[in-house]
């Protein structure tokens, strides 16, 4: 049995809801910081909508694991998978590249990241050739600077790859 | 007879240069996005938000408001041609439109989409002209009371009206509010909800965050689950002699047009209806009325001109509660509505005699966006058949590409970027399971506001959340409350009627 076999819809409603229960918990701790009540000289405390807004979220999660637990609602008979094994490729292997983009960036900056994130998808993915990926990889990333950097005046973050940028702003400003 | 010089000062802004080119452009716009299975105006509207910065507001929400509507033109594309539904507003054009194109009449379908759309949305500007100003009137009158009343019912409706899970639908609900607390509280001026210490937090959420990150992350992550990347498509033969039976096949549809075209606009101003609800409902009541209605499903121009013209007319019914009462009708105008707060504008009442031109732009924006939209949707077929042929595995990068961008724009913070992506995984997970993730977005936009007017009211008095059922004092907030709690306790009612109705039935 693989592994999208065994995450049924049923599983994922339970972990889900037990995973959004605890989330509200720990919100409803941290508004705790701040004071939870209403008094008259100073009006409502900084944590009273925070707190019961999360009070509010898990009783919500409960009854969503009451239903379940009940068999009130169509995810507790689903024993279907949850998700199919060809689509899973597809999620898993872009949720990983967005993250891996998102932490390129940080370091490499956007322009150099795009590149590499463009072509690794559509080599992945599509079945286009080199010379198309490497065109479309490299324009996209020129076209986002012209539109943010150039018409926007947006600066979009470049980490350690700025030093290359420095002649294309002195042309640009000159 | 002032509405009327009004409108006219309105249609001469949006002909002002600078308006007009970005009115064509967002019609272009929201044509394609539209037209592209998994994209819809909520996603156009949220990833484009960003790039409005630079110009004044009014050219923004002209260019937003025109990609809103070509938005809701070009879902009939995909959903006659690739049989799956540009947007979810275009789910009721796959119904007939599909049947057509398998027929080899797609041109018939596309034309009575197009014409459909035209006539609703024209219906629907009319009807938003008439009802504005008098309900902008009645509505300055509301304090924080009223205020926090109606957003309540805004929220209200989606758990009565929403047909979603309801302790589902509130945890959406409560969610997207949580999200808006935090940050700085703005009246103690104390840090709240920041987690790990993190500074990025201390800016709060802003909403284009959870927008881009449900309705462009979060969707894309779904249509490549749906589509595998994939697309297949239908034959079209396009030509005169085509567009001329097209058209000859529409005199048909005219009670459909008039069902679609009202039924749209009333829907549309409900916060939780909106233009997906509003044509379902028109190509029911059409097939229910027509004496055809066997016919219905096998390919009729009618089943095609219903939804469409519905979903038209009720996304401008979603632009009246946005612009009157500071209200969203739908996912696409919290997001417009987040965007007005952004440009530094005041959403509600007081937009009318404060930014008349804002408004009237607007207004007068939505009869020429009708035109344009129509001419070019005609026009350009061919080019949109040609972009549907893109494979998804290659026009999704490009939208992660806008998203990821989008996403660090508007406060220029990786912090943004990784929450964004957060959103978008959660979004796509929780619509997985059914949760509603529209009233999130919704929330997130309202809940500064809503908290604002709370605060406001409980100072009146003294702490008494008494001040939102005192006929006496507050009549029109204890009456919307009432509505509020009416539409809260409806869904219970919900399998006691279909019990009662069962044993009816079986005696």
């Amino acid at each position: 049995m693989s592994v999208t076999n065994k995450i049924t819809v049923k599983r994922a409603e339970i972990a889900v809801a037990v995973i959004l229960a605890l989330c509200s918990i720990a919100l409803m701790i941290k508004s705790v910081e701040n004071r939870i009540t209403w008094n008259a000289e100073e009006n409502m405390g900084a944590g009273f909508l925070p707190f019961y807004l999360s009070l509010g979220m898990l009783i919500c999660t409960v009854l969503t694991i009451i239903k379940f637990v009940l068999k009130r609602s169509p995810q507790s008979k689903d024993d279907s998978p949850f998700i199919e094994a060809e689509a899973f490729k597809y999620i898993a292997v872009t949720i990983i590249s967005l993250v891996i983009l998102v932490l390129a960036i940080g370091y490499l900056g956007i322009y150099f990241s795009l590149i590499f994130f463009l072509a690794f998808y559509l080599r992945y993915f599509s079945s286009k050739s080199v010379l198309f990926i490497s065109v479309f990889s490299l324009i996209t990333p020129v076209l986002t600077f012209l539109f943010f950097e150039w018409l926007l005046k947006i600066p979009l973050p470049q980490g350690i790859s700025e030093p290359l940028f420095y002649p294309v702003y002195d042309f640009m400003y000159s | 007879m002032d509405v009327f010089i009004l409108l006219l000062e309105g249609i001469f802004v949006s002909f002002e240069p600078l308006n007009l080119g970005l009115l064509v452009f967002g019609c272009l716009i929201g044509l394609f996005v539209g037209a592209m299975p998994g994209l819809g105006s909520v996603n156009g509207v949220a990833i484009l938000i960003p790039i409005t910065f630079i110009i004044p507001p009014t050219a923004a929400i002209i260019f937003l408001a025109a990609v809103y509507y070509g938005a809701m033109y070009g879902g009939a594309i995909s959903s006659v041609m690739l049989g799956i539904p540009g947007a979810s507003t275009a789910v009721a054009t796959v119904f007939d439109g599909r049947p057509l194109a398998v027929k080899g009449e797609a041109m018939t379908a596309l034309t009575a989409a197009a014409v459909g759309s035209f006539v609703g949305g024209t219906v629907s500007v009319i009807l938003f002209t008439l009802f504005a100003p008098p309900l902008a009137e009645v509505a300055l009158r509301f304090n924080a009371p009223e205020t926090f009343a109606l957003m309540v019912m805004a929220f209200a409706t989606f758990v009565g009206l929403g047909g979603d899970d309801v302790p589902k639908t509130i945890f959406s609900i409560l969610i997207g509010l949580a999200l808006s607390t935090i940050g700085l509280d703005l009246i103690t001026g104390k840090p709240r909800l920041i987690f790990f210490n993190i500074p990025g937090f201390l800016h709060g959420i802003n909403f284009l965050v959870l927008a881009i990150g449900i309705y462009g992350i979060g969707e894309m992550l779904w249509t490549l689950e749906e589509t595998k990347g994939k697309v297949q498509m239908s034959k079209l033969s396009v030509n005169m002699k085509e567009v001329g039976r097209a058209f000859g096949a529409l005199k048909k549809t005219i009670m459909a047009m008039n069902i679609g075209s009202f039924l749209g606009f009333f829907v549309g101003i409900l916060p939780a209806a909106g233009a997906t609800p509003a044509s379902l409902m028109s190509y029911g009541i059409t097939k229910q009325l027509s004496k055809n209605s066997k016919e219905f499903g096998s390919g009729v121009p009618a089943g095609v001109v219903a939804p469409e013209c519905a979903n038209n007319s009720a996304s401008t019914g979603s632009m009246l509660p946005m612009l009157t009462l500071g209200i969203p009708g739908s996912p696409t105008t919290a997001i417009l509505l987040g965007g007005m707060i952004l440009w530094g504008l005041t959403p509600g009442p007081l937009l009318f005699t404060q930014e008349p031109e804002f408004v009237w732009g607007l207004i007068g924006s939505l009869y020429i966006a009708n035109f344009f939209t129509l001419v070019l949707n005609i026009a350009l077929i061919p080019a949109f058949l040609m972009v549907l042929r893109i494979p998804f595995a290659i026009l999704a990068p490009v939208i992660f590409v806008l998203c990821v961008t989008g996403g660090y724009a508007p406060t220029q913070s990786l912090h943004d970027v990784w929450l964004m992506l957060l959103f978008g995984f959660a979004g796509y997970i929780l619509r997985k399971l059914d949760y509603p993730v529209a009233p999130a977005v919704l929330s997130i936009v309202l809940g500064p506001l809503a908290e604002k007017a709370l605060r406001q009211s409980l100072i009146l008095s003294d702490g008494s959340m008494g001040i939102f059922f005192d006929m006496a004092e507050k009549p029109i907030a204890a009456i919307i409350m009432y509505i509020a709690i009416v539409l809260l306790i409806m869904p219970a009612f919900g399998p006691l009627y279909r019990k009662f109705f069962k044993k009816a039935q079986t005696t």
